[in-house]
Order: C-alpha cells, then sequence, then structure tokens
C-alpha cells in the first residue's frame, strides 16, 4: 500500500514538473537596434539541438528561444553565442511560456 | 568653397562620436557581399568572410572615373577589416572599424599595373530611428594618391521589425581628393532591407544632385 502511494506520488510530481518544464529562453540584449546586423543571432541560436525557433524584439532589445521539451542550453553557452555575434547580454531568463506566446505578447 | 565646410564637418562627425553604414563584418562566420555604383566616379564590389565578429577577410575591385575624364583607374585589392570598438547600448550601437588592404593598379594616367596600398577608417552611430555613418579611405601608389571620404546621415520614418522591412531616408555627401572630383558629390537616399532566415538583404538608391545615380546593395549571409 505505502509503496503504492509513493509511486503514485512520484508519479505525479513527474506529470507536474513535465508540464511546468521551461519552454523558452529570454535575453535581454543591448546593441539590438538592426535586423540586418542581428541576423547572426538567429543563425547562432538555431544552431542549437534544444532550439525550437527564435524570435527578435529590436523594439525592446530582446532575444527569445523557445525550447524543445526537456532540453535546455547553458546560460554561459547562450552569452558566449551572442557576444560572439557582437552582442552585449544583459539578461537570461527562463519560463514555462512558450515561444509563440513571447512573440505574440510583444507583437501587440 | 563647398569643400572648405564639407570636410570640417565630417571630420566633427567622425571624431566626435560615433556614426554606421555598410559594415564590413557581418558576423562570426558570415559573408557580406557588397556591390556600389556611385553616380559614375566610383563604382565598388566587395566580398569578406568573417572568422570572428571583430574581423573579416576579403577581396575587392574599384573603379575611379575622374569627373572630367581626364582618367579612370581600376584597382583589384586584398583587404582586412577590423571592429576596433563596439559600444552596445540599450537602444543604439556605435562602431569604429579600420581597414587596410594591398592590390594591383591599373589606369589611364599612368602605365603598366601598379602596387596599391589602401588604408581606412569607419565609424558609426545607430539607434532603430538615427543612423550616421563616416568613412574614409586613402590609395596609394607611386603614381597616384586619392582620398575618399563619405559623411552619410539617416533617419527611418519608423522603427522596423526584425521580420519586417526596414526603411531609411539617408543623405549622403561625399569628397575625392587626387582631382577626381571637385567638391561635395551630394546625394538622397530610399535604404530598404531586410533580415530573414537564409540571409539579410540591403539596396539603397538616389539622385545626387547633379542627377546621377548613386546605389549600393548588400547581402550578409
Amino acid at each position: 500500500m505505502l509503496k503504492t502511494l509513493v509511486a503514485l506520488t512520484l508519479a505525479l510530481i513527474s506529470t507536474f514538473a513535465a508540464a511546468q518544464a521551461n519552454q523558452s529562453i529570454t535575453m535581454k540584449v543591448d546593441g539590438l537596434v538592426c535586423a540586418f546586423c542581428a541576423q547572426g543571432i538567429e543563425k547562432k541560436l538555431k544552431g542549437f539541438a534544444a532550439t525550437d525557433g527564435v524570435y527578435v524584439d529590436l523594439e525592446h532589445g530582446l532575444v527569445a528561444m523557445g525550447l524543445k521539451p526537456a532540453q535546455d542550453v547553458p546560460d554561459a553557452e547562450l552569452t558566449s553565442t551572442l557576444t560572439d555575434a557582437g552582442y552585449t547580454v544583459k539578461a537570461i531568463s527562463r519560463s514555462v511560456e512558450p515561444l509563440a506566446a513571447i512573440k505574440q505578447a510583444h507583437s501587440k | 568653397m563647398k569643400r572648405f565646410f564639407a570636410l570640417p564637418a565630417m571630420a566633427v562627425l567622425l571624431f566626435a562620436g560615433p556614426p554606421a553604414s555598410a559594415k564590413p563584418i557581418a558576423f562570426q562566420n558570415g559573408w557580406t557581399a557588397m556591390a556600389e555604383y556611385g553616380a559614375g566616379t566610383m563604382s565598388e564590389a566587395q566580398t569578406y568572410y568573417a572568422p570572428k565578429f571583430w574581423y573579416s577577410i576579403g577581396a575587392g575591385q574599384l573603379r575611379i572615373d575622374a569627373e572630367d575624364g581626364r582618367f579612370s583607374r581600376d584597382i583589384s585589392y586584398v583587404r582586412t577589416n577590423a571592429l576596433l570598438k563596439r559600444w552596445n547600448l540599450p537602444k543604439a550601437q556605435a562602431n569604429i572599424f579600420a581597414f587596410g588592404g594591398l592590390g594591383r593598379a591599373t589606369g589611364s594616367d599612368f602605365s603598366g599595373a601598379e602596387t596599391v596600398g589602401q588604408a581606412g577608417l569607419q565609424a558609426d552611430y545607430e539607434t532603430l530611428r538615427f543612423y550616421s555613418s563616416a568613412k574614409s579611405e586613402i590609395h596609394h601608389a607611386t603614381a597616384f594618391t586619392h582620398r575618399i571620404d563619405t559623411l552619410q546621415l539617416g533617419f527611418a520614418p519608423y522603427a522596423h521589425r526584425y521580420d519586417g522591412v526596414a526603411t531609411w531616408i539617408v543623405a549622403q555627401g561625399r569628397t575625392y581628393t587626387g582631382g577626381i572630383y571637385d567638391g561635395v558629390e551630394a546625394a538622397l537616399l530610399l535604404r530598404l532591407f531586410a533580415a530573414r532566415s537564409w540571409g539579410s538583404v540591403w539596396f539603397e538608391a538616389g539622385p545626387t544632385l547633379d542627377g546621377k545615380l548613386q546605389a549600393m546593395t548588400m547581402f550578409n549571409f
């Protein structure tokens, strides 16, 4: 009985955790003023196996990338990638929001 | 007389701060291809590869035609571009580039082919709505020396989106030394550019005060 309860609890926790897994990464980036030049960012971020789409918002200096299920990219790699593209990363945050929701919120 | 005012103004804008034009470096592992038709006075095609975001290497071809038809020159060159300094600001970016190269020149005002050296500086400052760029380059060979200075100031009627098309109105002033052109060659340009998943495209064109065509196109991929 106890074993069943523990197994059930673990299954519930696992399901909850999966449902709450981060689906996107948002980066605040300085120097983001030209679509022509920022194209390198999109190319580089799409090079990660974990990437499921990239969104760039020039007006708010924001770069967001979608994450494939149960995947992530370390902050150090993200910072290095954007630095190599010629930009300065000011902040990185993760969200359970999918990329489409971030894009929609910033497209208004 | 026009040059008396134009060159100091260019110098002030160049050294007082930042300016941007077609940048000679795309991004790490990126290619840049540029072609310019400069009102019948100069025509240039260039292509560069950037191993890092702060330098690129490449080659180009420059054609110079003196305004009065006294001479023309063709210069083939290899060149390195370096980003000396970049300021990434919350709502702006500024850059200083330096470049130098070597090539071979032929011309109607000297015989044979000569080795030619080139060096230059480019500085830029841009936001989503304001743009400025100053560039100075010198070409030197035993038979000739000439310098080309270009200043651009632009504004955007709207802040472009990353997946949209950017529109800019740009005023350009250019001077030449070495008897190529007397005065300031001024032009008003319409600039359009867009980034797509396969690369970025840039096109600008407009008339000079002399009624000639000034045009430039660029691709990053």
